[in-house]
């Protein structure tokens, strides 16, 4: 792929010294990985976080990338741990019932003026519902849901992303899907 | 919805999430159209995990189609400098409130209401004693103060003064109330100093009202304007 050559070219003229390399690939990335990042987190100010702590780190270990791996499996794989590790930290510290809040806050000033408030309160609740339907999900399948729903990548890019077999991914977004059903109906879908 | 918990007796699981997804080949999606006509299973699966797409879909569109703009991800002056997309989050009291009680652990929010409700308990307490302090007063008003020793004895020291008053123009008896008085004890003079005093003036057994105050007086049992109630009472209705 164009992209992918052109991404490995840019990492190899970053660390050449090049300074503006490494921004050309954040511009590319940057909404696909913050589209991970919100899938899993959840949260916009945890996926903007989130996202800047992926490029950071990729920019600080730049020159550990061998080109063994696409640059945007690498980019999803930093990407997915530094979730991961958001996601444990904020279970530790217990943050968990206000992010309905304020993202209930902070969506009803999104929506369009010209939406009814019941309607706005049942796509609230919607919302919430699914998010965190997606959240509860162990960590291995939400990575999948996410890549598949938020960044609309193949099950073969899914797959070359988390260095797993084709068949895995699928049976995984099964899975997926089966639990996020279970769940949903809980809360009255 | 149908719920779906046990297993699919369809073991093409893995081809229904490609043909949900848009991924099947021609030929793949033809054969699992057909598939899905005969299998009950994977036909009810397929509409509900349709469902389930479609939800999450939405959320992706509302969330990311207001979450997402590139110029507060500025992933380049992060790298340049250490600024980061600033953003406020002002919780009002009640919000604040709410917040320290959903990090909080279940220990600290009993004791917080146990807390509560002793100090509601203590200021009602406060409140029924304050009102009831006046009325208690003015009972206490008229009731004795002193014990029954003590009332003797101050009657006792009463009655001898006025005694010693009335003796005087009649010594012989007062020397024979004296003499006969002296090894006896209290009760003893406390009747003859009565008796001392009844031939002077026709009057009935014990003090009349005028004495009686001015006895009470005396004890201090009505109070002084410039003067505390004794025993027991710290505050008068006048202060």
């Amino acid at each position: 792929m164009e992209t992918a050559t052109n991404d490995e070219q840019m990492v190899e003229r970053a660390l050449s010294g090049d300074p503006e390399a490494f921004g050309e690939i954040v511009r590319r990335w940057e909404r696909r990985i913050f589209a991970l990042a919100f899938g899993m987190l959840g949260r916009e100010e945890d996926a903007r976080d989130a996202t800047q702590e992926t490029f950071l780190a990729a920019f600080r270990n730049l020159r550990g990338f061998r080109g063994e791996a696409k640059v945007s499996s690498w980019l999803h794989r930093i990407a997915v741990n530094q979730c991961i590790t958001r996601q444990r930290r904020a279970k530790v510290r217990g943050e968990t019932s206000l992010e309905d809040e304020a993202e209930k806050n902070a969506a009803v000033f999104a929506l369009p003026l010209d939406v009814s408030p019941a309607r706005t309160a049942e796509k609230l609740e919607r919302s919430v519902a699914v998010r965190r339907a997606v959240g509860s999900l162990p960590p291995d399948l939400r990575q999948v849901v996410v890549m598949k729903e938020f960044e609309e990548l193949t099950f073969q890019q899914i797959s070359e992303a988390l260095e797993l077999p084709l068949s895995t991914v699928k049976s995984r977004l099964y899975t997926a899907l089966r639990q996020l059903q279970m769940r949903l109906q809980k809360f009255g879908k | 919805m149908p719920n779906i918990n046990e297993r699919p007796v369809c073991h093409r699981a893995e081809d229904l999430v490609t043909y949900l997804y848009g991924e099947a080949s021609e030929v793949e999606a033809r054969d699992f159209t057909e598939h899905l006509q005969q299998c009950d299973a994977c036909r009810s699966e397929f509409g509900v995990y349709q469902q389930v797409h479609d939800s999450i879909l939405l959320w992706r569109n509302e969330a990311l189609g207001t979450a997402f703009s590139p110029a507060a991800v500025s992933i380049e002056s992060t790298i340049d400098s250490t600024q980061f997309v600033q953003h406020e989050r002002k919780l009002t009291a009640l919000a604040a409130l709410r917040e320290f009680f959903s990090v909080s652990p279940l220990w600290l929010r009993a004791a917080t209401g146990f807390a509560a409700l002793l100090l509601c308990v203590l200021g009602a307490l406060a409140l029924s004693r304050s009102w009831n302090k006046p009325v208690q007063l003015a009972n206490k008003a008229t009731e004795p103060k002193y014990s029954q020793q003590d009332f003797d004895q101050a009657l006792q020291k009463r009655l001898d003064e006025m005694a010693r008053l009335n003796t005087e123009p009649t010594p012989p008896k007062a020397n024979e109330a004296s003499t006969k008085s002296k090894p006896t004890d209290n009760g003893n003079r406390t009747q003859l100093a009565v008796n001392r005093v009844q031939p002077k003036t026709p009057r009935p057994r014990g003090l009349n009202r005028q004495e009686r105050e001015q006895l009470a007086s005396d004890l201090r049992l009505v109070p002084r304007d410039d003067e505390e109630l004794p025993l027991g009472l710290s505050d008068e209705p006048n202060q």
